[in-house]
């Protein structure tokens, strides 16, 4: 599997991840070798695979308890006022 | 010289008091980390029964919790992972936090944003990784045990690289609450210890049901020391073919060496086929990384971890907070990860990697219909150098070949100390079991212990 530049690009968009021309070309090289390694899966038959057995997570029961003291989140937020997260504007981006 | 940390826990237990074997292990940390770099955090003091060194992503309240990543600068967990709850109510001291790869992501502990461990064997080489500081700290004597986590061998490769013995146990064995998370599909806290005896001992420890971790087992934990003692006649291995074929020169000599003790204990030994095994590492770069890239998307800088100065958008503070946090090898995972779950390629690279996946799953299952064990060597090499590897993510990745397998069919596997190559490097054997015979594999690598007294040699330092 062949990775562009322009390929790296929008998926460092939506991996939340900032790379600078040249990191996204490296990058895109890199992908390519890993992912063209990978396409060896291609020649295992998994025909007789049709689902893959999901493994269901047990339900417990949603009773209240005690969550995270709000003095030790605090003392490791960035930036926090009146008990909230501060964060630069979001509405009107 | 020979000190308390020589010896197995619980001999060193009865040679001197809790103060003095705690002390010790500061001293020894104190002495032997500015060569190794096995330690990120040094805990001031410490107290408890016994010292054992913590990975540094499981996440402690007394000290701080780094991931050996810039982009979680003075974090300190407002909780304790359940193995810390755990360790503590068993007497635990807990003497520093150990270096590893950036999120556990690598094999050989290089991509620590704090620099790489060195291998106490030969201070050129690696430790192996991603515990590679866990791995180091035990080998060079600082600590009698110590706790990793394994995504894909975390914990068995750099257990070879050094000389000592690694576990992954069974999925959903030991709770993983308050493990950083990587692939939560594949993700399990591991032991380190000297001897087979050491980490039997911490298994019963730290296993058990956790409500905090819904994937832990209900099933009761084990009496996993009983059977220390009862050696392999009768058991059936399986030497993995595709393993075994793969193998050369002094690598090979010394597993076909390994499998004649078992052997010689009255053991019956087999070839077994598991023909997906070659794609393991493949399948493993997609599964693990698809999983850290939904993981990793917790680090946005805004409730906890590095953020960055420049952003004047709420959008602009994630992709830039993480741009700066993350190492070169946690962004290659995340771009891998990310790209295999997108639109357009899910089917053919998440999809297909679960397919054969599964497929491998059946492979091991039909294996131990026929066999008790399962045999490789831990690493298809001894420690290589340090910068090695590090031009070719890929060359890096098969370093797991044989460790990777166990963590994606959710079994226990075992590293024990096989002997040293003619540059008087450690060479490692591995065992895989069906899912919970943790009990099993520790009487079977027990007895190997016994026979090759392996552990019982150090690293000059």
């Amino acid at each position: 599997m062949k990775i562009t530049t322009d390929e790296a690009r929008r998926i460092a968009e939506l991996g939340h991840l900032s790379l600078d021309a040249a990191g996204l070309e490296k990058m895109a090289a890199e992908m390519t070798r890993i992912l063209s390694f990978v396409d060896q899966l291609a020649e295992v038959d998994t025909s007789a695979i049709d689902a893959v057995p999901e493994e269901t997570t047990p339900m417990r029961e949603d009773v209240p308890r005690p969550s995270l003291d709000r003095e030790l989140v605090e003392r490791n937020a960035p930036d926090w006022a009146d008990g909230f997260f501060r964060v630069p504007k979001v509405i009107g981006e | 010289m020979s000190s308390v940390l020589d010896l197995p826990l619980h001999e060193a237990q009865e040679e001197v008091s809790a103060r003095d074997y705690v002390e010790a292990s500061l001293r020894a940390i104190g002495e032997r980390n500015p060569q190794l770099n096995a330690f990120l955090h040094i805990a001031r003091e410490a107290s408890g029964a016994f010292p054992i060194a913590i990975k540094d992503n499981i996440v402690t309240t007394d000290m701080p919790t780094t991931c050996a990543s810039k982009i979680l600068p003075r974090f300190v967990s407002p909780f304790d992972a359940t193995v810390i709850t755990k360790l503590r109510a068993a007497g635990a001291a807990f003497p520093g936090k150990t270096n590893l790869d950036e999120f556990a992501m690598g094999s050989s502990t290089e991509h620590s944003a704090f620099g790489a461990v060195r291998n106490p064997w030969d201070t050129s080489r690696v430790a192996g990784g991603s515990s590679g500081g866990s791995a180091a700290a035990v080998a060079a004597r600082m600590v009698p045990v110590a706790l990793g986590s394994e995504t894909g061998g975390s914990v068995r490769q750099p257990a070879a690289f050094c000389g000592i013995v690694g576990l992954k146990p069974t999925y959903g064995r030991v709770s993983r609450y308050g493990l950083v998370a990587f692939g939560s599909g594949l993700d399990q806290i591991g032991i380190f210890s000297k001897t087979v005896r050491e980490c039997a001992h911490v298994l019963g420890m730290i296993a058990g049901h956790d409500p905090l971790d819904s994937t832990t087992s209900a099933r009761a934990v084990d009496d996993y020391a009983a059977d220390l003692d009862r050696g392999v006649r009768g058991t059936r291995f399986g030497v993995i073919s595709e393993a075994a074929d793969a193998l050369q020169g002094e690598i090979r000599k010394n597993f076909e060496d390994a499998v004649e003790v078992l052997r010689s204990g009255g053991a019956t030994v087999q070839r077994i086929s598991i023909p997906t095994i070659k794609y393991a590492v493949a399948v493993y770069a997609i599964v693990a990384n698809a999983e850290a890239s939904a993981n990793l998307s917790r680090f946005d800088g805004v409730r906890y971890g590095h953020r960055s100065a420049g952003a004047d958008s709420v959008h602009d503070l994630y992709v830039k907070s993480r741009g700066e946090g993350f190492g070169a090898e946690v962004k290659r995972r995340i771009m891998i990860g990310t790209f295999a779950l997108s639109s357009g390629y899910y089917d053919a690279y998440y999809g297909r990697a679960q397919r054969v996946r599964e497929k491998m799953r059946q492979d091991f299952e039909a294996a131990f219909r026929s066999v008790d064990l399962l045999l490789t060597p831990t690493a298809p090499e001894a420690a290589f150098k340090i910068g090695a590897k590090t031009a070719d993510p890929l060359t890096m990745y098969l370093s797991d070949v044989f460790t990777t397998p166990a963590n994606l069919v959710g079994i226990p596997a075992l590293a024990v100390p096989s002997g040293f190559d003619s540059q008087k490097l450690p060479l490692s054997l591995q065992m895989m079991g069906p899912q919970f015979s943790e009990r099993m594999m520790f009487r079977a690598a027990s007895f190997f212990e016994k026979q090759t007294c392996y552990w019982k040699q150090k690293p000059a330092l």
